[in-house]
């Protein structure tokens, strides 16, 4: 008998959640993990007298308490519901384009968290295109429930007529670029800055991004509300854990896997950077593709997960300011949790800027405690300020030049958001500054990346073969469909699922053979 | 290769775009690589930045005063890591078979990578700190984590006023920040900015540095220092006390406006802390406006608010370990003995680096029983709930079981 059915590498939102699904599931799961504490990104850290949120900015796929979505389902499952207190936020964010002789904004919109008011909004400030909107709202939506419901029926039954029939908006809309369907649909271009804001959440621009990603952001977050769990995201990672130890699970913290071993391409052990070897019969990844294939797996990139990555780019990394303010979200000017600040109404600047250290265009800044004061001390605010930015340009710096790069890039992010908020700086109280390069330190990602590869059409699940080449070796992660919370709690979830049923059936196999011997 | 092929996957031709999609794919595929390339540069870029373990070894032992010595480490083979001024490093020791460590801030500048100083004092009732002034030698070798740690000047909202209020060998980070000021290459100096040392020692034959900063100070205007001697001798003509709101009044005026937009940096004895920490809070200084080096577990936790009443200093627990291999070890221990130090008197260990509740790298779950957490220990707001503790700030109150 192996020393455990499963071996989950890495403690992050698909690693904590697949080792709960497994070891609840009846499988002896181990969970190993490099750092500390449990969550990856789904962390928090300690300054001052604040508790900072890492990485979670909208947890989507909830719902509401009285109808509830599917996180809340697998949540269930999982076990840690009842343990979380789920703060709905009220808006999905604010965005502006700030003026430049400190005028009226040029854009000032805030859009509700619900589809009626949101419509609502958007038509009031674009009253000429209200028609538009009202449409384009409506493509969302059913292209939702195509994605959703419909489109995952199709394929199981291989009917081009039945998707024909049931995914009519997906066949016409699905896969084209968003850039072009927002053209489609609309003509003033301050709208279609506002309404495609959530581009920042994949990390490419509008006309990269299949319209099925952004049509089903702005529709679900809106339908079933953004939302936070007090005490963030490490919340739920903490909550996992406890889960998962509950049913019998083991967890070794400061415990990278050093190798994944293999036999006749079928997977064996891992062996652990302090030189254990636990025998085990799966191993979910939760590391990228590229640490797991080139790095852990003790025999070459097998052709197929190489073939697989030569198609795939690194996606986006991120320069995130943590800051604890001594003012309230009010004397602030924060009236939505989530703010996009923008210089310009063309995504395609923004993915320009964030390919080295330059000036900023597009900044998002996170007040955690606009929509519950549990998120910071009383009387003042705990804000996250990013911007999206890829790797290279750091890793080019000589580590001498590091710190001082890193504030000045870092005062160049404060003076872009002081136009909409102008007190940050002199509020200051804690401030903690991330580079990609400190994405990757803790994320231990190519290029810091925080949602995987670059999440164009191509990258998708169904553009691609699950790689198997190693049996019993599993990816879960954001490396292997969308990044982001949601989904990487959902490939945990739904890797779990397949492996159980792989135990269920190597079990049943050899109870057949010990019947076949009696 | 990606399979657009299969049976699953066919009917999707029917989506427009799809094609170009698996089209771009191809694309891609033939100018794209399998990363193979990059093998280990994830790894190698940490470590140049923030390398988990420096290798050291002892070349030089100075003698500053009869009570301290500064330590010069060279690391093996490799250049040191950039640090900021300020930051410490937590250094392993064995002692005769007992494995700890304790976090001392470098006191070289950071412009010098050829080597860390830490500067060491004898701490009356300590136990490393007497191994490291007798035994050390040069030619000893340790390890140690990288620079670590938020004690250093922040230019994003520091400002250009600083006062840096030292107690004894909390000079040590002083001293790197005052060199690196001078060096103006790690962080840029603005011109305006200039830096008030107040430097207190119990003894006169106690003060580290004293005739380098009394040179650097004549040779750099931004630099003020004032001495304060709280023991002094008969023959001594200086300054003496203590660090209190009169003296700070007397030395930066008492426009609460101007007092207000300087940073205080306190660094030295854990009373030394709170002494300063009140006097500053007295004139009105916003917490923002001060920042305290972090200085090992409280002395005495029992005197402290949330100690359990019926619960006496002396009293021992039992201490259950749950270890990795799934067998499990116990020992006894005294209720104000930190966690993490008879964890390791008894052979077991976490790792651990600024040993006063900040790092959070020891926490350990508590499965059984419970332990006193002082305000030291900056615990996450869902930790205590599930039992998580920073071990090194944790103090047992009942038989526990741990797991480690």
């Amino acid at each position: 008998m192996t020393d455990f059915d499963a071996i989950v590498i890495g403690a992050g939102n698909a690693g904590l959640t697949a080792a709960t699904a497994l070891q609840r599931g009846g499988a002896r799961t181990l969970l190993l993990e490099r750092h500390n504490i449990p969550g990856g990104c789904a962390t928090s850290f300690i300054r001052g007298e604040f508790e900072f949120e890492v990485a979670l900015h909208q947890l989507s796929g909830m719902g509401t308490e009285k109808s509830p979505f599917i996180m809340r389902k697998i949540f269930t499952d999982l076990g840690i519901m009842d343990q979380l207190n789920v703060v709905e936020e009220r808006e999905l964010y604010r965005v502006v384009l700030p003026s430049i002789e400190n005028k009226d904004h040029e854009i000032d919109v805030t859009l509700p968290a619900n589809i009626k008011a949101l419509k609502k909004t958007l038509i009031a400030h674009y009253p000429d295109e209200s028609e538009n909107i009202e449409a384009y709202l409506t493509l969302c939506e059913k292209l939702s429930l195509e994605c959703f419901m419909m489109l995952p029926r199709a394929q199981k039954t291989g009917d081009q007529t039945v998707l024909e029939s049931t995914c009519p908006l997906y066949i016409q809309y699905g896969l084209t670029p968003s850039k072009d369907v927002l053209n489609e649909f609309f003509t003033n271009k301050d709208l279609k800055a506002v309404i495609a804001a959530y581009w920042c959440y994949i990390g490419l621009p509008p006309k990269d991004i299949p319209f099925c990603d952004l049509a089903v952001m702005i529709y679900a977050y809106a339908a079933f509300k953004p939302c936070h769990v007090q005490g963030g995201s490490q919340a739920i990672s903490s909550a996992l854990l406890e889960s998962f130890l509950a049913a019998g699970g083991k967890v070794l913290f400061n415990t990278g896997a050093e190798k994944i071993l293999s036999e006749d391409n079928q997977v064996k052990a891992v062996q652990t950077e302090h030189g254990d070897i636990f025998s085990c019969e799966h191993v979910i990844s939760n590391t990228s593709p590229l640490h797991t294939f080139n790095e852990l797996l003790d025999i070459p990139t097998p052709q197929q997960a190489s073939d697989d990555m030569k198609s795939r780019r690194l996606g986006t990394s991120a320069f995130v300011l943590y800051l604890g303010l001594d003012c309230t979200p009010e004397e602030l000017g924060v009236t939505a949790a989530s703010n996009f600040i923008i210089d310009d109404r063309d995504e395609e600047v923004a993915f320009e800027t964030m390919q080295g250290i330059v000036d900023p265009t597009h900044t998002m800044l996170t007040c955690y405690n606009h929509d519950d004061p549990t998120f910071a001390p009383p009387g003042k605010s705990s804000i996250s300020l990013l911007c999206l930015q890829y790797s290279q340009a750091w890793q080019d710096l000589p580590v001498e030049e590091y710190a001082q790069a890193k504030y000045d890039f870092a005062d160049k992010l404060i003076d872009h958001a002081e136009r909409v908020f102008p007190n940050i700086r002199k509020n200051i109280e804690e401030v903690e500054v991330a580079t990609p390069l400190t994405m990757m330190r803790y994320l231990n990602t190519p290029g810091g990346a925080i949602y995987g590869f670059q999440q164009n059409t191509q990258d998708a699940a169904m553009f691609r073969e699950r790689i198997n080449a190693i049996q019993g070796l599993h990816m879960a992660g954001s490396w292997n469909g969308m990044g982001g919370f949601q989904p990487t709690y959902m490939i945990g979830e739904s890797t779990a699922r397949a492996v159980l049923k792989k135990l269920k059936n190597t079990q049943s196999e050899i109870k057949q053979q010990e019947l076949s011997h009696a | 290769m990606p399979n657009s092929s299969s049976a699953k996957n066919n009917i999707l031709h029917a989506v427009k775009g799809y094609q170009e999609a698996l089209d771009h794919q191809q694309e891609l595929i033939k100018t794209g690589t399998d990363f193979n390339e990059q093998k280990g540069q994830v790894a190698n870029t940490i470590a140049t930045l923030h390398p988990k373990r420096l290798q050291l070894v002892v070349s030089e032992v100075i003698e500053d005063t009869a009570s301290t010595k500064t330590l010069r480490f060279k690391a093996e083979g490799i250049v040191l890591p950039p640090f900021q001024a300020g930051q410490y490093i937590n250094l392993f020791v064995n002692i005769e078979g007992t494995e700890t460590a304790r976090p001392y801030a470098i006191s070289s500048a950071p412009q010098q990578r050829g080597y860390y100083d830490l500067t060491i004092k004898r701490v009356a009732d300590g136990y490393v700190s007497h191994y490291l002034l007798d035994d050390v030698k040069a030619g000893d070798r340790f390890q140690s984590t990288g620079p670590m740690g938020t004690f250093y000047h922040n230019p994003l909202f520091h400002g250009d006023d600083l006062v840096f209020l030292a107690g004894g060998s909390g000079i040590a980070p002083a001293r790197s920040m005052i060199i690196n000021m001078i060096e103006n290459t790690l962080t840029h100096r603005k011109a305006a900015q200039k830096l008030h040392l107040v430097y207190a020692s119990s003894y006169e034959a106690d003060v580290i540095y004293e005739n380098e900063l009394k040179q650097l100070e004549k040779e750099h205007d931004f630099l003020t220092i004032t001495w304060l001697i709280s023991r002094p001798t008969e023959k001594y003509t200086g300054r003496t006390g203590h660090v209190n709101a009169e003296l700070l009044t007397e030395l930066l005026g008492s426009d609460l406006e101007k007092l207000q937009r300087k940073m205080f940096y306190i660094c030295g004895p854990t009373s030394f802390h709170d002494f300063c920490a009140q006097q500053l809070e007295q004139l009105k200084v916003k917490a923002r406006r001060v920042r305290i080096e972090c200085n090992g577990p409280p002395k005495h936790p029992e005197t402290l608010t949330g100690w359990p009443q019926d619960l006496i200093a002396s009293d021992k627990v039992s201490v259950t370990i749950n270890k990795a291999d799934g067998t499990q070890g116990q020992f006894e221990a005294r209720v104000d003995e930190p966690l993490l130090n008879s964890m390791e008197r008894n052979g077991y260990s976490a790792e651990n680096a600024c040993r006063s509740g900040e790092c959070s790298l020891c926490r350990v779950k508590v499965v059984k029983g419970s332990v006193f957490n002082p305000q030291e220990a900056r615990l996450r707001s869902t930790d205590e709930a599930y039992g998580w503790c920073h071990s090194c700030v944790a103090f047992p109150t009942s038989d526990i079981e741990i797991m480690v």
